[in-house]
């Protein structure tokens, strides 16, 4: 049996965490609106640059003079793009998308794959599972810029033109409600317009002609991925962590009451002990 | 001898006058007609007045003020020697087992003072159990007092049952079981138990249970000690005691020490309680001669470790096993407790520096497990450190390795019990914390032997899943 005073000094400590995970959630709970607004904001732009490049797909070209970006090749060696968060204390997000890439990793073998990494969180994975990391970006800010990632998709970019790696990959997690955030994995290069969602026929006119809007829109459309994936990533982790936050309160507040019944319920024990000591002791002595 | 009469009857403690000269000395034994029954009474106290109070080693029921009680002399004394061996006794010697009366050449008194220092013993021998978690925490020593602490329902008697089986089934010398105040079932249990095993021949069984007043229960354990005794001093024999269950001595001295005039201390209990416990601990000791290995189970009242009565238990043994009912209502068994457990001699210097240096580890790993559960609970196990996560994975693993099918208790899990040697035990735990079985389910190092087992049993699982 633990004493009163062991308890209380559980209790304390109990809600002195619970403080702070408070503090955080809220904290969290401001940011993730600002996130999730910008990441559905960025979600149009990137469905409609899906869409034009689909129609441009779609448009008569001659086979020969594919850009780079669109070249197929045998695959031996793969890049990914891991997207993480810097810092823990969201729940299962970093723990799922550390999985799910682990678990890619695995059943791309024998093609070796080399890993570029933003996030604290995903560097230490890769790092202890002794993964190829190439590069490492940490400490990007909450609302990012497009300079933000444009390191990243030029990495990825030449290292794709220049033939280092034949396929490229970006593992993010998509935002699917504040509660919900699943572990993607797409690929990014070669680009297969042909993949790509289509809208209905509008009918564009592109000038001067359809293949040179492609060739300057495929680079563009590389980097807006990232970027988008990017504020993905931003509101999932805040929505996480505001998430895991609450429910970490809510487990301190349980805990706190059990703790509190618990002290009570010994306290109430030795006051009744004491008192029967003394009722005992006056009784013995008068008898 | 000397007639008294008696004067006034107190429940279990009677109070009997003696002519003027004539009062019997502390400690002996009157005899008194209660209709066709003797009664032993054992004299307590000198009130003046010529009046002694005694307590009564049976049922008061019937006595009657007047009656003549005659002092026997000497001290309430028991049956000892070859004589005794499979039988089956009460307080006051006399056979339970219908076997006709023992014939033994010796009595014993059964106050006697314990050793002196000079004749005690002081060599440290291991005692290997085949329970992994008592031979690599609390590892046990020939001729030392181990004590199986544990509140109501945990599994102390489980383990006493386990350690006979375990230790007198292979042991040479003479076993001693004292039941004190327990289940009068258990003393038929067994009785027939070791019949069968064929140990009963080198057994002796004092019983004085829960259906006897408390006069039987506060003097049965020193009935055994007595008996115990003469093997280690007269045969020079190394001798098993097993009491269970020493907290109803301290209880049944606190049923009759407000009755015998004693203020009650702290808890109610008698304010002689230390003293009381030390004229029992004190004789179970090993000596020149021979030795005296005693397990005895503790009843924890309210799982309260700091009750005085557990408290002043405690200093006495050398090697203590704690139950833990939060451990038991997980299917944890033996819901040992090894944060809470001890023993004198887990040292490099006498189990060695591997034994001890993985003792030690796997105690530190559960330590450090029971520290992250706070976190655990409030934030989740996926914001523990890696380094953590793995300490919580070993933790879980070693908490269910340290569990073991018994061989008395297979009749309730299904389980056939197991024995494993303390080599095996020490691969065991090493192993899991060097991380060698991290990748095994937790389920498959429940309830088993060696770690072989583990191993065998989690392909079995791999292969049928």
């Amino acid at each position: 049996m633990v004493s009163v005073r062991q308890l209380r000094r559980r209790i304390r400590s109990v809600e002195n965490t619970s403080k702070v995970t408070n503090a955080m959630q809220l904290i969290a709970a401001s940011k993730m609106r600002k996130a999730q607004v910008a990441a559905l904001a960025g979600r149009d732009y990137a469905v409609k640059i899906q869409e034009v490049m689909a129609d441009l797909e779609a448009q008569p070209r001659d086979s020969d003079q594919s850009h780079p970006l669109l070249e197929r090749r045998e695959v031996s060696k793969i890049e990914i793009l891991h997207l993480t968060p810097d810092r823990g204390l969201c729940g299962g997000l970093h723990g799922n998308l550390n999985r799910s890439v682990g678990q890619f990793i695995v059943q791309s073998r024998p093609t070796s794959v080399s890993v570029i990494v933003a996030g604290r969180k995903g560097r230490d994975f890769m790092v202890r599972t002794g993964q190829d990391v190439k590069a490492l970006f940490t400490g990007i800010d909450d609302q990012p810029t497009m300079a933000d990632v444009l390191p990243m998709s030029n990495i990825l970019l030449n290292d794709f033109v220049e033939g280092n790696v034949d396929e490229v990959y970006i593992a993010f997690p998509r935002f699917v409600s504040t509660v919900v955030q699943e572990p993607v994995i797409m690929r990014l290069l070669p680009v297969d317009p042909a993949e790509l969602p289509t809208a209905s026929k509008v009918g564009y006119i592109y000038e001067p002609d359809a293949r040179e809007v492609l060739n300057s829109l495929l680079p563009r459309f590389v980097e807006m991925e990232v970027y988008h994936a990017f504020l993905e990533l931003v509101a999932s982790e805040h929505s996480a962590r505001m998430v895991a936050m609450r429910n970490a309160t809510d487990a301190a507040k349980d805990l706190i009451d059990d703790l509190t019944l618990a002290m009570n319920k010994v306290r109430q024990e030795s006051i009744t002990g004491e008192l029967l000591d003394m009722i005992g002791g006056t009784l013995a002595l008068e008898g | 001898m000397a007639k008294g009469k008696v004067v006034q009857v107190i429940g279990t403690v009677v109070d009997v006058e003696f002519p003027p000269g004539q009062l019997p000395d502390l400690y002996n034994g009157l005899v008194v007609k209660n209709g066709d029954e003797n009664l032993v009474l054992e004299v307590e106290q000198h009130m003046g007045n010529n009046w002694v109070r005694c307590l009564a080693l049976g049922p008061t029921e019937g006595l009657s003020r007047g009656s003549t009680v005659e002092d026997s002399g000497t001290g309430v004394s028991v049956p000892v020697g070859e004589a005794t061996l499979g039988r089956m006794f009460n307080v006051t010697g006399d056979a339970l087992d219908n076997l006709g009366p023992v014939e033994s050449e010796d009595r014993w008194e059964i106050h006697r003072p314990p050793p002196s220092f000079e004749d005690q013993l002081s060599t440290v021998e291991l005692l290997e159990t085949g329970i992994k978690v008592f031979d690599l925490i609390t590892p046990f020593t020939k001729g030392g007092k181990i004590g199986a602490f544990g509140g109501a329902g945990v599994g102390k008697t489980v383990i006493i049952t386990e350690l006979i089986r375990n230790i007198a089934a292979v042991h040479k010398g003479v076993s001693v079981f004292a039941g004190v105040g327990e289940r009068s079932r258990e003393g038929n249990d067994l009785w027939h138990e070791m019949q069968e095993s064929g140990v009963l021949g080198s057994t002796v069984m004092v019983f004085g249970q829960m259906n006897e007043p408390p006069g039987v229960r506060a003097r049965i354990a020193l009935t055994g000690l007595t008996m115990a005794e003469y093997f280690r001093e007269e045969r020079g024999q190394d001798v098993l005691l097993f009491i269970d269950n020493i907290y109803r001595y301290i209880l049944a001295g606190m049923e009759v020490s407000a009755l015998l005039g004693r203020m009650p201390s702290a808890v109610g209990y008698q304010p002689t309680l230390a003293t009381e416990m030390g004229a029992l601990q004190e004789r179970i000791t090993s000596t020149k001669k021979g030795s005296i290995t005693s397990f005895q189970a503790i009843y924890v009242p309210a799982d309260d470790y700091t009750d005085p009565g557990i408290v002043t238990t405690f200093g006495h043994l050398d090697a203590v096993v704690a139950l833990e009912r939060s451990l038991a209502s997980q299917g944890l068994y033996p819901a040992v407790d090894p944060l809470a457990s001890f023993s004198r001699v887990l040292e490099p210097d006498i189990v060695g520096e591997e034994h001890y240096s993985i003792a030690r580890r796997v105690i530190e790993v559960l330590q450090r497990y029971r520290d992250l559960q706070d976190i655990i609970a409030i934030l989740g196990v996926e914001e523990l450190s890696e380094e953590d996560k793995v300490t919580v994975g070993r933790a879980r693993r070693i908490q269910r390795f340290l569990t073991q099918p018994f061989f008395v208790a297979e009749t309730f899990t299904g389980i056939p019990g197991k024995y494993v040697d303390l080599r095996e035990t020490i691969r065991g735990f090493s192993e899991i914390l060097e991380g060698k079985h991290d990748g095994l389910p937790e389920q498959a190092f429940y309830m088993k032997g060696s770690i072989d087992e583990v191993v065998q049993d989690a392909e079995k699982r791999a292969s049928t899943v």
